[in-house]
């Protein structure tokens, strides 16, 4: 590239300073809604990035290169606390399909529509760690099985075990929510 | 899993064979609807789903969670003292 310093600094500005609000919310769900831990996951991240930012190819998708330092950041450390994996002993065995209570009380959405919003987010914020990082990968992410089971380092089968456990959840956190608010019954 | 279980239903025609049971369809619900599926299983649900009406809804029902979870899930709002922290700390590298 090249530029002058000021130019590098102003590209930056323009091209990565406004995913800052993305990246802080990737952090969030993937911290289960640690504040301080986010703050400083995506001040190393932003880091990160302006020191590669030569690196960085301008009209390339900026939101996506900056949520994969992010997330590598995240596992990074996460693998050296060992902060995720080891939080909850369960078993891998397929769950029974049985249909949640969620669709059971509320087959059409309807309900589900009205409470979706924030309270999905604390609803992953609260999931144990096993649960939460495969569903935030998958479900706010985009990646596929066999990408979040490269990232965690754990076989296809414990990532679609964990993702269908992780939902099924929320629904229940959903449902219960629902109740609570007098939205069913 | 045998051929039997799961796929005795009262409001439909009798299953063909190269359709998932019901019991079959569930257990990969969100493998389906993750695109996760191999193509020719993903074709034994599909075929399912055109005719179980119980299972349909159920399926619709998990796209529209799915649908309103990606849709929800990565906001976050940076603080303003955050956004700072950010800007003094390129300054500083």
């Amino acid at each position: 590239m090249g530029d002058a310093p000021e130019n590098r600094r102003e590209e930056f500005e323009r091209e990565a300073i406004p995913h800052l609000d993305a990246v802080y919310g990737l952090a969030l769900r993937l911290t289960g809604g640690d504040d301080a831990r986010s703050e400083d996951l995506v001040q190393e991240s932003f880091l990160k990035a302006w020191r590669s930012w030569d690196r960085f190819e301008i009209g390339t998708n900026c939101r996506a290169w900056l949520l994969t330092i992010l997330r590598n950041t995240f596992l990074n450390e996460a693998r050296r606390d060992r902060a995720h994996g080891d939080e909850v002993a369960f078993d891998e065995v397929a769950e029974r399909p049985s249909l949640p209570a969620l669709y059971e009380a509320d087959p059409e959405g309807r309900v589900l529509d009205r409470i979706l919003g924030a309270e999905i987010a604390r609803a992953i914020e609260e999931l144990p760690g096993v649960f939460r990082v495969p569903l935030v990968l998958g479900d706010v992410e985009g990646l596929g099985y066999q990408e979040i089971a490269e990232e965690l380092g754990v076989p296809v089968g414990t990532v679609k075990s964990r993702i269908f456990r992780g939902r099924r959840r929320l629904q229940e956190r959903l449902y219960r929510h629902a109740v609570e608010m007098g939205y069913l019954e | 899993m045998s051929e039997q279980r799961g796929t005795r239903r009262d409001d439909g025609p009798p299953r063909k064979p190269d359709e998932a049971t019901c019991e079959e369809a569930l257990a990969v619900v969100y493998e389906f609807l993750d695109g996760e599926l191999d193509p020719e299983c993903g074709e034994r649900v599909r075929r399912h789903l055109e005719r179980c009406r119980r299972c349909w809804p159920y399926f619709d029902f998990e796209r529209h969670f799915l649908d309103g979870l990606h849709e929800t899930a990565g906001e976050g709002t940076a603080s303003p003292d955050l956004v700072r922290r950010v800007r003094a700390l390129l300054d500083d590298a």
